[in-house]
């Protein structure tokens, strides 16, 4: 009975695990094809650009093209810079190119026009083409899958035009065969989006790699600090003016009343400002917690006696090993400890029988570990605090990393460099 | 008097009630958002509306669009916006549907019981009432610049009580001053800032306003 038990129980996990591959891989697939749509838009941007750009080049042998010279740089630093953006949003971060060459002599001097240019050639050809063998491929889905439906207007299928269609049964084979190419979409979309991006990813990065690079990152970081500062900020002023702020207006009109109150009837009197005590009391209790939301005063003793003190009202058995060397930043500590203390509340809901913190220092880098043995799918994209620890994360330039495939375990690493 | 609250804060809007009713005023019926409050308004008719700024979906500015389109529906329904903080963009929307039977005022003025009984019947009675902070933003924005300095210090006071509102009585027992030395200062007031005088409160309100407005931009 127990192993018939323990097979179903294992049966319906590996179906849970089913379901959870196949919606990741259709995210993906979607993922995908924005990402092809938007290639394919620069694609033809670019297409767009290498005709006036050629164009411009044959004009040059008779001399009128060096006047449009100065428009035509212009135009592929431009276009070259959508890619770039586009670059950004799905592989890694591109910094713009900056202003464009005045002149041809200037051009013809600098490696990155000429990058450019290979980028160019190679998206408005090629670019051009994976895009639409991208796109045709998710429109033969639709098409064949929808076949059923409107097989009598045509008896030649859309994508399998070769063969004739009789009745039904064949219509509902060609929304088969759709069903095959989505499955072909799913597994090589994200493939056919990253070839395209290629080009883009390799030809319009910035040279002198490493330090340029290290720019690019420090100026995304940078945003996602300041974006993480606005949105702390608005948390902060939204938990003041909710919380505490509230409270005491109410406490304010409550003493008001029984003011009035005191002469005419001191019993009413006296309930209003038990009312307005137990307001006071309240935006206390908020102002608290406000407080230790923006820096905890158990902090003051150090992350070690922070992170133990977590383990001890973890939901589920918590076993902390912490070999800190020196002291980290304060607010480095915090996101250290806001990261634990969410991982390990998070525990709650994964069956975990135990959990293990790890807190370190090693190498300038505060790292620190949170794993459980519970049956995992934690995901930082359905409303957890996760994804806000992640950006907490981001804004120091540390690293973020979470595993919780379903069936389990989760691990949660984070490390960030404490500049000591 | 019969009065409207919308308020979504369960604390402050009993609180508020207990208070109203204490003082036989009678509360008909409370909401703690903009649709329950219109619906109030369409079914109640009161005399008066109480109506919080902040309130649910985004707790931005749904109260002072909400009193708009009560007013709109209900023209010469008095109401009387209540907001934690205040802000001069917000009392010039809510000015454009006219200053009678209109008041703007911080949370914590409804605690100065006796004041704020006296604004709220003032409103009810289709007078104005400003909050005084949302004066001093206005007139800080204009010192240095232009005719309000050459007011004495005196016509001043009185320009700022004109803009909260106050009648020349009230102004008069404010600064404690005769009924003819409050009437001289509003004339003196009136003919430095080149404006035509008036003495319907409301009118002159929205004129003070205004002027102070229109200029703080300058």
């Amino acid at each position: 009975m127990k192993g018939h038990q323990a097979a179903v129980l294992e049966r319906s996990a590996a179906r849970g695990r089913l379901g959870h591959a196949v919606a990741r891989g259709l995210r993906h697939a979607v993922d995908a094809l924005e990402q092809i749509l938007a290639g394919l838009a620069t694609a033809v941007l670019a297409l767009v650009a290498l005709v006036v750009v050629l164009a411009v080049a044959a004009l040059c042998l008779v001399g009128v093209g060096l006047l449009l010279a100065p428009g035509a740089l212009r135009l592929l630093r431009a276009v070259a810079d959508r890619e770039r953006a586009r670059v950004s949003r799905t592989e890694r971060p591109l910094p713009p190119g900056g202003a464009p060459p005045r002149t041809v002599r200037e051009a013809a001097h600098a490696l990155v026009v000429r990058r450019e240019l290979a980028w160019l050639v190679v998206h408005a050809t090629f670019g051009v083409m994976i895009g639409l063998v991208g796109l045709t491929l998710p429109l033969w889905v639709v098409q064949d899958v929808t076949y059923p439906l409107w097989y009598r207007l045509t008896d030649h299928a859309p994508s399998v035009v070769f063969a004739r269609v009789d009745g039904l049964g064949d219509a509902l084979l060609v929304a088969l065969v759709g069903l095959a190419f989505a499955v072909a979409f799913v597994v090589l979309g994200p493939a056919i989006a990253r070839l395209q991006s290629w080009p883009g990813a390799a030809l319009l990065a910035p040279l002198g790699s490493d330090l340029s690079r290290r720019v690019a990152e420090l100026v995304t970081t940078r945003a996602a600090a300041l974006d993480a500062h606005g949105a702390e900020l608005r948390r902060i002023e939204r938990s003041l003016h909710d919380g505490s702020q509230s409270r005491l207006v109410a406490a304010n009109v409550l003493i008001g009343a029984a003011r009035r109150a005191v002469v005419r009837n001191p019993a009413a009197a006296d309930e209003l400002l038990e009312k307005a005590q137990t307001a006071t009391e309240q935006a206390l209790a908020e102002l608290r917690s406000v407080v230790r939301s923006i820096l905890p005063p158990v902090l003051d003793r150090g992350l070690a006696e922070a992170v133990t003190g977590l383990a001890a009202g973890s939901p589920v058995e918590c076993v902390v090993e912490v070999d800190l060397a020196s002291r980290c930043a304060a607010s480095l500590e915090a996101t250290a400890y806001f990261a634990v203390a969410e991982a390990v509340t998070n525990t709650r809901h994964s069956g975990a029988r135990l959990v293990r913190v790890s807190v370190r220092t090693d190498a300038g880098e505060l790292r620190l570990t949170v794993a459980d043995d519970g049956h995992g799918g934690a995901d930082e994209r359905t409303g957890s605090g996760l994804s806000g620890i992640r950006r907490r994360v981001a804004a120091h330039d540390g690293t973020f990393r979470l595993d919780s495939p379903a069936g389990g375990p989760t691990t949660l690493e984070v490390r960030l460099p404490c500049g000591s | 008097m019969r009065v409207v609250i919308a308020e979504d804060d369960p604390l402050l809007r009993e609180g508020l009630g207990l208070l109203l009713r204490a003082e036989s005023i009678d509360v008909v019926a409370t909401a703690d958002d903009a649709a329950s409050f219109l619906d109030a308004v369409a079914r109640e008719h009161p005399d008066v509306a109480i109506v919080d700024v902040r309130m649910p979906p985004t707790h931005t500015d749904e109260g002072i669009v909400a009193a708009v389109e009560a007013r709109r529906r209900q023209p010469g329904l008095a109401v009387l916006v209540l907001s934690a903080y205040v802000e001069q963009a917000f009392a010039t929307d809510l000015l454009a549907t006219g200053a009678a039977g209109l008041g703007y005022l911080l949370k914590e003025r409804v605690g100065r019981v006796e004041e704020f009984l006296v604004a709220l019947q003032r409103i009810a009675d289709g007078g104005t009432a400003i909050d005084p902070e949302v004066v001093e933003q206005l007139l800080t924005r204009r010192t240095g610049r232009g005719a309000l300095d050459r007011l004495s210090p005196r016509e001043l006071e009185v320009l700022a009580l004109m803009a909260e509102g106050l009648g020349n009585a009230a102004i008069g027992r404010a600064l404690v001053i005769t009924d003819g030395a409050v009437h001289k200062h509003i004339r003196s007031i009136f003919a430095k800032l080149d404006l035509a005088p008036d003495d319907e409160a409301d009118r002159r309100v929205v004129a003070v306003l205004r002027y102070l407005h229109d200029d703080a931009g300058r």
